[in-house]
């Protein structure tokens, strides 16, 4: 896999916290983490540990309150609004949301939602509802349903019209935030084959998702976010098959297969137990 | 949207209305026949060729009195939804926005306003601001705003933190194209249909002021005050104090079909809308019901 | 075990107060306060009430807890039948479990169950009995009372089922004040028992939030606990764990056998994982198209699949199973699935190879 040229992402030592006053708490701190061109980094970790706050940091919906973020070797981490709306509309990095049924504008119809992106750069309405109807077409969505509204879909497919969303607009950077959570074994294959295709036309992804087994076998290094700071971050095949850290072995442990349980009660708490001490 | 709007039968009769409606506030003080403040003998007459509505318990004539408040009464409540509008639309908005000093403050204030007596607070203010048409429109319109503060600061809030204007910015969206693409078509509908109700409460509101002899001053006739004359004659008249509530009824049902529709027209609901439509034919078959659309100009 | 309330630094994940424990000052978490469970059995002597698994349970408290019988949905404003029959029965304590392709009509199953099918779809064949009682012909206030305490769901979109501009847990303590007719402060101290025992770290702070200020697992299990809030009979979890880590899915997955175990919670478990159907179900429906292919016991369906589709759901899976990758651990460089053949008695899910795969592709 063709993980070289330089990074479309670097992190370093970001910080995010959230609230004000009283109610302020660090949610991430201290995590880098470098993403180079036809390199797919998976983020797995425990919910809540602040994965889609990493991704909402990295393009500039929150703000970090420490550290530098570099999107292509640009630090954004003091961009003004109208900065990241220029670095926006280049369309150099696109965002799959973990709720698709929420990112999508419930009044209008998916293809409309699905051409956004091009109409806002600028792309002829013809052209772009031609190249959205090809992605919905590549995810997998009869055309019957182009017109219909986000509430009028199932959960999969909703997903699929989030996904296919962001690949309109071909960005150098793609994070996607949970993209297989909704979908049955097969159309999942579906999508994680897209992700393949992506990744050796050079394309950087960041794929967050508590499926294990797909981010083995999409990823090529994993990260594993727990309360807020990476804990390890590895070989994704290493990481999976020989966790080191407590909690990503703790994580690893719990994931129930077809054929064998996951750990019971009792392992899960001797797990825990080593992982707090 | 207003092509939309007038595509709905619902739509083009509220506009049907509205317009008459306009015409008489713009036109209808001219047109009477006689001088709505002229007394005459002739006391508590009934419809005859000279008065067509009859004349009042002090003899004036009661269609010119209409005709002449009608200017009076559709601009006093347009004034009070718009004061509503500004007083409470705008703070409920940027309440959302504006940290959460001025959102604790702008909470409170609506909720005081909520719970302030009516008469006592309207007397306050005139003590304050003077007796007239304006300070009583003020009076109202601050009263009813806490409703708009609640509507506008709701469908803002939804919108404002929402995914997909979210996922609009990612793609470089402007604040101009999410208005327009996103925010424009939730916050309307609800904001609508709270004006079309103010503007009934208005007619009502400005003309009981007049019993405490605030605002507008007994002489001068208004709508409301109409209906509230004639209630105190219904032994004599049983039938006169149907001409205004008639009058007062139409632009409420107006307004409210307009902001219906509005709100029918787009998004989700119109989609609804579509879809039992759909239903609805498809059970009937051919025979599609003809619309009692008939009024649109 | 003892109970930590974390305070926002790196301690504890708080493990719910299981029956187990020593009633350390409060009561369980799980059970309602309404119903006192004399002597709450541990886990490990729970057969003691009732094994769901060893049916020699008394036929009298075996009446099914849900009955769908032929169920057809039609969708009214394009004219067609989404789904094509549907039918199963729950006992109290079971679970079944519908997997299937994306867009199958499973949610839409479900939704016909609790009474809430959208607008202009309608059930136009078949039955539905919820603890005996078809739902035909329901009226509303008979639906609101049935809704919550009999039966109860956790849909696949948590957030559209909260309100944006309340905090969580007055929305959870509406609904026990509602269901259990507690007052106010009793209702706040058993919501938060409930965000306790959905292993939320730090409960207090998720009371008070919004919706939009909770990662997608903890909404999840905010209605979750909303679910459960009212100890109902049946439980519909449509994709309820997707979006938790798979440490706290197990959590919550032994949360709900013990309610099955305990009270007899009846569950209908959709979910596109069928590692956790493996795990939980009795029994598994598998659908495609609104068609049920194929339905029976989890074993029978998982392991030895007959239809088509069900194979191919079932090689989909494993072609990006963990099991792959836990398999080779020693040698890291070559990702041949190639499961042990000792560790593998099911001969029928071998993967499948690529020429049988094309065939399956076809059958889609
Ligand atoms: N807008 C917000 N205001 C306050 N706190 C927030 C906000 N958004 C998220 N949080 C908090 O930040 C933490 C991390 O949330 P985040 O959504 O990043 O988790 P996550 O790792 O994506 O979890 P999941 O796997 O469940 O989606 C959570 O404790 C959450 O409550
Ligand atoms: N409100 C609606 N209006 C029109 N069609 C709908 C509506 N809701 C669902 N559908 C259609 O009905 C079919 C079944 O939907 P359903 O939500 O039951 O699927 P599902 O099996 O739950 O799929 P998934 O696994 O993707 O959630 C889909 O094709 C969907 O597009
Ligand atoms: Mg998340
Ligand atoms: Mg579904």
């Amino acid at each position: 896999m063709s993980a070289d040229g330089r990074p479309v992402l670097q992190v370093a030592d970001l910080e995010v916290h959230y609230g004000l006053r009283r109610r302020r708490r660090r949610v991430l701190h201290g995590v880098s983490l470098s993403v180079a061109r036809g390199e797919t980094v998976g983020v797995i970790g425990e919910t809540g540990s602040g994965k889609s706050t990493f991704a909402r940091a990295v393009l500039g919906l929150v703000r970090a309150s420490g550290g530098r973020i570099l999107i292509d070797g640009e630090d954004v981490s003091r961009y003004s609004a109208r900065q990241w709306r220029a670095l926006r509309r280049r369309g150099v990095v696109q965002y799959v949301f973990q709720d698709p049924l929420r990112s999508l504008d419930p009044d209008l119809p998916i293809e409309e939602s699905l051409i956004e992106p091009l109409l806002v750069q600028g792309v002829g309405r013809k052209e772009a509802v031609e190249r959205g109807r090809a992605y919905l077409a590549r995810v997998r969505l009869d055309s019957e349903l182009f017109g219909r509204l986000p509430g009028e879909l199932s959960g999969g497919q909703r997903q699929r019209v989030a996904v296919a969303r962001v690949l309109v607009t071909e960005p150098a950077l793609i994070i996607l935030d949970e993209p297989v959570s909704a979908l049955d074994s097969a159309n999942r294959v579906g999508i994680l084959e897209i992700l393949k295709e992506l990744r050796d036309a050079g394309v950087a992804l960041i794929f967050i998702s508590h499926d294990l087994g797909s981010v083995a076998g999409v990823a090529d290094r994993i990260a594993v976010l727990y309360q807020g700071e990476f804990v390890e971050v590895g070989d994704a095949r290493a990481v999976i098959s020989n966790p080191r850290h407590p909690y990503a072995r703790l994580l690893v442990g719990s994931a129930p297969t077809l054929r064998s349980a996951a750990a019971s009660r009792a392992e899960r708490d001797a797990l825990r137990a080593l992982l707090h001490a | 949207m207003v092509r939309r709007v007038l595509a709905l039968p619902a739509g083009r009769l509220a506009v049907g209305i509205l317009s008459v409606i306009v015409l008489l506030a713009i036109l209808g003080p001219t047109l009477a026949p006689h001088d709505p403040l002229g007394t005459s003998a002739l006391t508590l007459a009934g419809p005859s060729w000279e008065h067509w509505l009859g004349t009042d318990y002090l003899g004036r004539d009661v269609f010119s009195r209409l005709l002449a408040g009608s200017r009076t009464s559709v601009l006093g409540s347009v004034e009070v939804a718009l004061i509503a509008l500004v007083v409470g639309v705008v703070p409920g908005i940027l309440s959302v926005y504006f940290g959460q000093v001025f959102e604790w403050f702008t909470l409170r204030i609506a909720d005081t306003l909520i719970a302030l007596p009516f008469l006592i607070y309207a007397v306050a203010v005139t003590a304050l601001l003077g007796n007239g048409i304006p300070q009583a429109m003020f009076t109202v319109g601050v009263l009813v705003s806490p409703l708009f503060y609640r509507v506008a600061r709701a469908s803002t809030l939804a919108v404002a933190r929402s995914q997909y204007v979210e996922a609009a910015l990612i793609s470089g969206a402007s604040i101009g194209w999410i208005a327009r693409r996103h925010v424009w078509g939730k916050v309307l509908p609800p904001v609508a249909v709270a004006l079309a109700q103010t503007i009934g409460i208005g007619f009502v509101v400005v003309s009981s002021l007049s019993f405490l002899g605030i605002g507008v001053q007994p002489p001068a006739p208004t709508w409301g005050g109409l209906l509230a004359s004639d209630l105190g004659y219904l032994s004599y008249q049983p039938w006169a104090p149907a001409v205004p509530a008639l009058l007062i009824m139409a632009t409420v049902w107006g307004s409210n079909l307009l902001a219906d529709a509005i709100r029918d027209v787009s998004g989700e609901a119109g989609r609804a809308l579509l879809n039992s439509r759909r239903v609805r034919a498809r059970r009937l078959d051919p025979a599609e019901p003809i619309p009692a659309g008939g009024v649109a100009p | 075990m003892t109970r930590t309330r974390s305070d926002g630094t790196a301690t504890a994940t708080v493990p719910a107060a299981r029956p187990a424990d020593p009633p350390a000052g409060q009561p369980p978490a799980v059970p309602s306060p309404a119903v006192p469970s004399p002597a709450v059995p541990s886990p490990a002597v729970a057969p003691t009430t009732a094994d769901p698994q060893s049916a020699a349970a008394p036929p009298a408290a075996q009446a099914p807890a849900l009955t769908v019988r032929g169920v057809r949905i039609r969708d009214e404003v394009n004219d067609r039948e989404i789904v094509h029959g549907v039918s199963f029965e729950l006992r109290p304590g079971r679970a079944v479990g519908i997997v299937g392709e994306s867009g199958s009509g499973k949610t839409l199953t479900c939704r016909a169950i609790l009474g809430i099918l959208p607008a202009h779809f309608a059930v136009s064949a078949g039955s539905i009995e919820i603890a005996g009682r078809d739902i035909a012909g329901l009226t509303t206030p008979q639906w609101t009372d049935l809704r919550g305490s009999t039966i109860s769901a956790v849909f696949q979109d948590p957030a559209s089922y909260l309100n944006p501009s309340l905090k969580v847990g007055v929305q959870i303590a509406e609904v026990i004040q509602v269901k259990s007719g507690l007052r106010r402060r009793a209702a706040r101290r058993r919501a938060l028992e409930l965000l306790t025992a959905v292993h939320l770290r730090d409960p207090e702070l998720v009371y008070d939030q919004y919706t939009f200020e909770l990662s997608g697992g903890m909404l999840q299990r905010v209605l979750i606990a909303t679910a459960i809030a009212a100890d109902p009979q049946v439980l519909i979890a449509d994709e309820a764990t997707t979006a938790l880590d798979v440490t706290v899915q197990a959590e919550i997955l032994d949360l709900l056998a013990d309610l099955r175990e305990r009270n007899g919670l009846a569950l209908v478990v959709v979910s596109h994982d069928l590692a956790v159907v493996a795990q939980v179900c009795d029994e598994v429906l598998v659908m495609r198209e609104g068609e049920v292919v194929e339905h029976g016991p989890t074993a029978d369906v998982l392991y030895h699949p007959r239809h088509e589709y069900t194979r191919l759901l079932i090689a989909e899976h494993e072609q990006y199973g963990l099991d792959r990758y836990l398999a080779d651990s020693d040698s890291t460089t070559d990702p041949d699935p190639d499961p042990d053949p000792e560790a593998d008695p099911h001969a029928g899910i071998g993967p499948v190879a690529g020429e049988q795969r094309k065939e399956l592709d076809d059958v889609r």
